[in-house]
């Protein structure tokens, strides 16, 4: 069997997203390729979790939702899932919540019940149960819980093995799955792009704790000492980022992340930055919105509010990845932008792409070391007009003085309020923007995927599900994707001026659609929109795009 | 005074402001500073927005021309960025004291190594002498022009319960022992705060009340409580340094013997310290 798809759901506190992720790294370790993603709530204990992960020989973008095994810890997620399963699929139901389930019953409440974390261990039936009908032995499963299982691991592999054999007694069906060739990492999008900061030359990260960013927050606390990134988490993301921009001037590489509500806070910050030219990459991972909206879930409502930050004119690059790997590779560059071009970066991310994970194959040394023009000679100028409108760097501790500002200011960093000298700096940053714009024609802002058929445009995580559904869907088309949406890269929009242009995004009122419309007169011949806070399902998507190109 | 430690920019505080008063402090500081080894390159300002924060201009030393409030993380992340910098805000009450309060508590809360003056004017002399945190009950400003009907905050009260481990009060009517004053409170290793109480010539004259009121004292209180009693004495207002007490710092607790900017790991290192954390436990 190629395609295979694995649903754990349960309560919060019986250790779903763990039965997740450990069955991404058992089909990892089969040379499988796998798409995880954790559906739960903004609560800690109680409600419903559940995580599907997908995975194949070859490459996967995104989980499916008709699963060929759903494992339910609890009687809500049996009624919840039971639509989730494919025709040959087998269910698995917790017997102790749940009478006359289809699909085979096992005694999960009463094997638990025995153990001093009698609710957490549950998550483990999941992983007991899937190795035993993909045909790993007691002995391989035990390995895999030593591995995952570490902290209580005794009595955890003593239920991994009751739950083993009530399978072994009660379950009549096995799945072959193919062994794939790949032995790549699972990461999630937060930690990839983490990882490619780090590989940028990153030196601190600041952060407030704000769902779906706060997981990189807690990367670089874990990985503080081998790093050596200075982890920092202040009262809010007003400090955060004003922090952030008095870590760079001494020269410290910084990034910060955070979400809408974050980085409405932020924002203040973010026009600093534009105007004393701070080189600081913001991270938007963004949630359902407005307001507190729906905080653990997915949308791309915020691409309007990334690409208009900050009050006046300053130059910004945003950019969005369209994938795990992605995100690795396009955050190294965009550290390196901030600091080549000193003014604010957005990389705008969704929970989709943050908190998903996936195989990916990482290489650090691709990524550029970030660095800045720096000034050699005598008189320093801090703001020094020059022809590209960038202005070399020095940092202190300096026999020269360096005067940052956040008033508008002379070359040497005094305020002004010259008519003559006001306009010279608005030249000056306009000059920048240029020199960016300039200097991004020269390198990849936008991918294509596919050769031939109708044009479909999407960026951010619905890219990759755009790629799914094309591939289940056995669809013929060209996927558009901007990295880089601030500047966006009109000149590479000619040839798709007159095309019937589809849109896919995750917005309800089509940010993306009117952004094309805006920037290069492209008017999309249909919008597809989901805005339920789940991310698109690529056999559904696949038929809403079946039906928008007939 | 050190006239070297200006900048030229045209001065355009009140004649008469107590502004002044500390702008000459601080470059006497600065040359007490550098008697005692602390080298002017190594020290990195910041200042808010408000009549205080000209003082940027004025002063020609290293520095990030903040916003409202946010000096205090401004300057925080010019510490943790390179710690052998030796960091000095300098804010309003208006603005240190409100729209940048949470920062100045939590700079407090971490023991970050750093310097806040306060130019303590009792109002917003920028936008024309609106009350502020610390406008005295009745304070008639255009944003109160009956009276302010809110009792003032007293800082120094707030300081010590938020952990502050370097509390001071000065006055510029007494510029030595305001010179004094921030000189120690550069030198301390840890959260320092000088309020300094700052005639405003024009919407708030106090000379008068603060040269009839302030006494100096001679040794910081023994215990945090009896620095609290010092701070809201009533018939008299105690200058100097009211607490002082030696704990860690923030940055040290962070990294001990690590200096992000100065001990930054070579790229080679660090793909190193990456590909481990890629291969995992593979």
């Amino acid at each position: 069997m190629d395609r295979f798809t694995y649903i754990v759901g349960g309560k919060a506190g019986e250790g779903v997203k763990k039965a997740g992720s450990s069955a991404a790294n058992l089909f990892r370790k089969m040379g499988r390729k796998t798409f995880e993603l954790d559906d739960y709530q903004s609560l800690i204990r109680g409600g419903h979790n559940f995580s599907v992960v997908s995975s194949s020989t070859g490459d996967i973008y995104s989980h499916y939702m008709k699963a060929d095994l759903v494992v339910n810890l609890d009687g809500r997620s049996y009624k919840i899932h039971k639509d989730h399963l494919k025709e040959d699929g087998l269910m698995i139901y917790n017997s102790g919540d749940t009478e006359d389930g289809d699909g085979v019953g096992l005694p999960i409440d009463e094997l638990s019940k025995e153990y001093s974390k009698s609710d957490l261990i549950k998550g483990v039936a999941g992983i007991a149960v899937l190795s035993y009908v993909v045909g790993m032995s007691k002995d391989e499963l035990k390995k895999l819980v030593e591995k995952e299982y570490s902290r209580g691991v005794e009595e955890n592999i003593s239920f991994a093995e009751k739950i083993y054999d009530a399978a072994e007694e009660k379950i009549d069906k096995k799945f072959e799955l193919d062994e794939g060739e790949h032995s790549l990492p699972v990461f999630s999008g937060n930690q990839s792009l983490s990882l490619g900061a780090s590989a940028a030359g990153l030196d601190m990260y600041i952060g407030y704790p704000m769902t779906p960013a706060s997981s990189i927050l807690h990367f670089f606390a874990a990985n503080k000492d081998h790093l050596k990134v200075m982890p920092v988490h202040p009262e809010n993301e007003i400090g955060v980022a004003n922090m952030a921009i008095g870590a760079t001037m001494p020269g410290a590489r910084v990034m910060v992340g955070t979400s809408g509500g974050g980085m409405a806070l932020m924002e203040e910050a973010m026009s600093l930055a534009g105007m004393s030219e701070s080189p600081v990459l913001f991270v938007l991972a963004s949630r359902p919105g407005p307001s507190t909206g729906v905080p653990t879930y997915t949308e791309q409502a915020d691409l309007r509010f990334a690409l208009n930050q900050g009050h006046g004119d300053f130059p910004m690059i945003v950019a969005s990845p369209g994938s795990i790997e992605e995100s690795f590779y396009l955050t190294g560059e965009m550290l390196n932008m901030v600091w080549k071009y000193q003014t604010p970066g957005i990389l705008l991310t969704e929970k989709h792409l943050s908190e998903s994970s996936m195989t990916v194959d990482l290489d650090p040394s691709k990524v550029e070391w970030a660095s800045s023009k720096e000034f050699e000679g005598e008189d320093y100028k801090r703001y020094e007009v020059t022809e590209d409108g960038v202005s070399p760097l020095k940092f202190p501790p300096s026999e020269d003085v360096i005067k940052w500002n956040s008033y508008e200011s002379d070359e040497k960093g005094i305020t002004t309020e010259d008519p003559e000298i006001i306009t010279e700096m608005h030249d000056k940053r306009r000059t920048k923007d240029e020199t960016i714009m300039y200097d991004l024609k020269e390198i990849n802002t936008v991918n294509e995927f596919g050769e031939d058929g109708p044009v479909i445009f999407t960026y951010g995580s619905t890219t990759m599900s755009v790629r799914e559904a094309l591939k289940v869907g056995d669809i013929e088309a060209r996927v558009v994707q901007p990295v880089y949406l601030r500047p966006f890269p009109i000149w590479e929009m000619d040839e798709y001026m007159d095309e019937d242009v589809i849109v896919v995004e995750q917005s309800s009122t089509g940010q993306f659609a009117t952004l094309l419309r805006e920037k290069c007169r492209i008017v999309p011949k249909t919008v597809i929109r989901k805005y339920d806070g789940r991310p698109f399902e690529p056999e559904e998507l696949a038929e809403k795009l079946k039906e928008a190109i007939k | 005074m050190s006239e070297e430690l200006g900048t030229g920019a045209e001065n355009t505080w009140c004649l008469g402001c107590g502004d002044f008063g500390i702008l000459n402090s601080v470059k006497n500081a600065v040359k007490e500073l550098e008697e005692r080894g602390i080298e002017r390159k190594n020290l990195l300002i910041s200042a808010g927005i408000g009549c205080h924060a000209k003082i940027f201009d004025y002063l020609n030393l290293s520095g990030l021309y903040s916003i409202h409030g946010r000096e205090i993380a401004t300057i925080q992340g010019m510490k943790f960025a390179n710690p052998e910098l030796k960091v000095i805000g300098f804010g309003g009450d208006g603005d240190s004291y409100g729209e940048g309060l949470s920062h100045l508590i939590f700079a407090a809360k971490r023991n970050a190594d750093i310097t806040m003056i306060v130019h303590n004017n009792e109002n917003y002399a920028l936008t024309t002498g609106q009350m502020s945190p610390t406008s005295v009950e009745g304070f008639k400003g255009p944003s109160t022009p009956k009276g302010s009907i809110e009792e003032p905050i007293n800082p120094l009260l707030l300081m010590l319960s938020s952990g502050a481990s370097f509390v001071a009060r000065g006055y510029p009517g007494k510029m030595k022992h305001l010179t004094e004053l921030i000189v120690e409170a550069v030198e301390h290793e840890g959260f320092s705060l000088v309020d300094v109480l700052q005639p405003c010539v024009t919407f708030n004259d106090t000379y008068e009340r603060y040269n009839e009121s302030v006494e100096i004292i001679d040794e910081p209180a023994e215990t945090r409580f009896e620095a609290m009693e010092l701070a809201v004495e009533e018939d008299r207002v105690p200058i100097g340094v009211l607490f002082k007490e030696e704990k860690d710092v923030y940055h040290e607790k962070v990294y001990p013997e690590f200096n992000p900017v100065k001990d930054k790991i070579s790229k080679e290192d660090r793909l190193k310290r990456i590909e481990e954390l890629i291969k995992g436990d593979e």
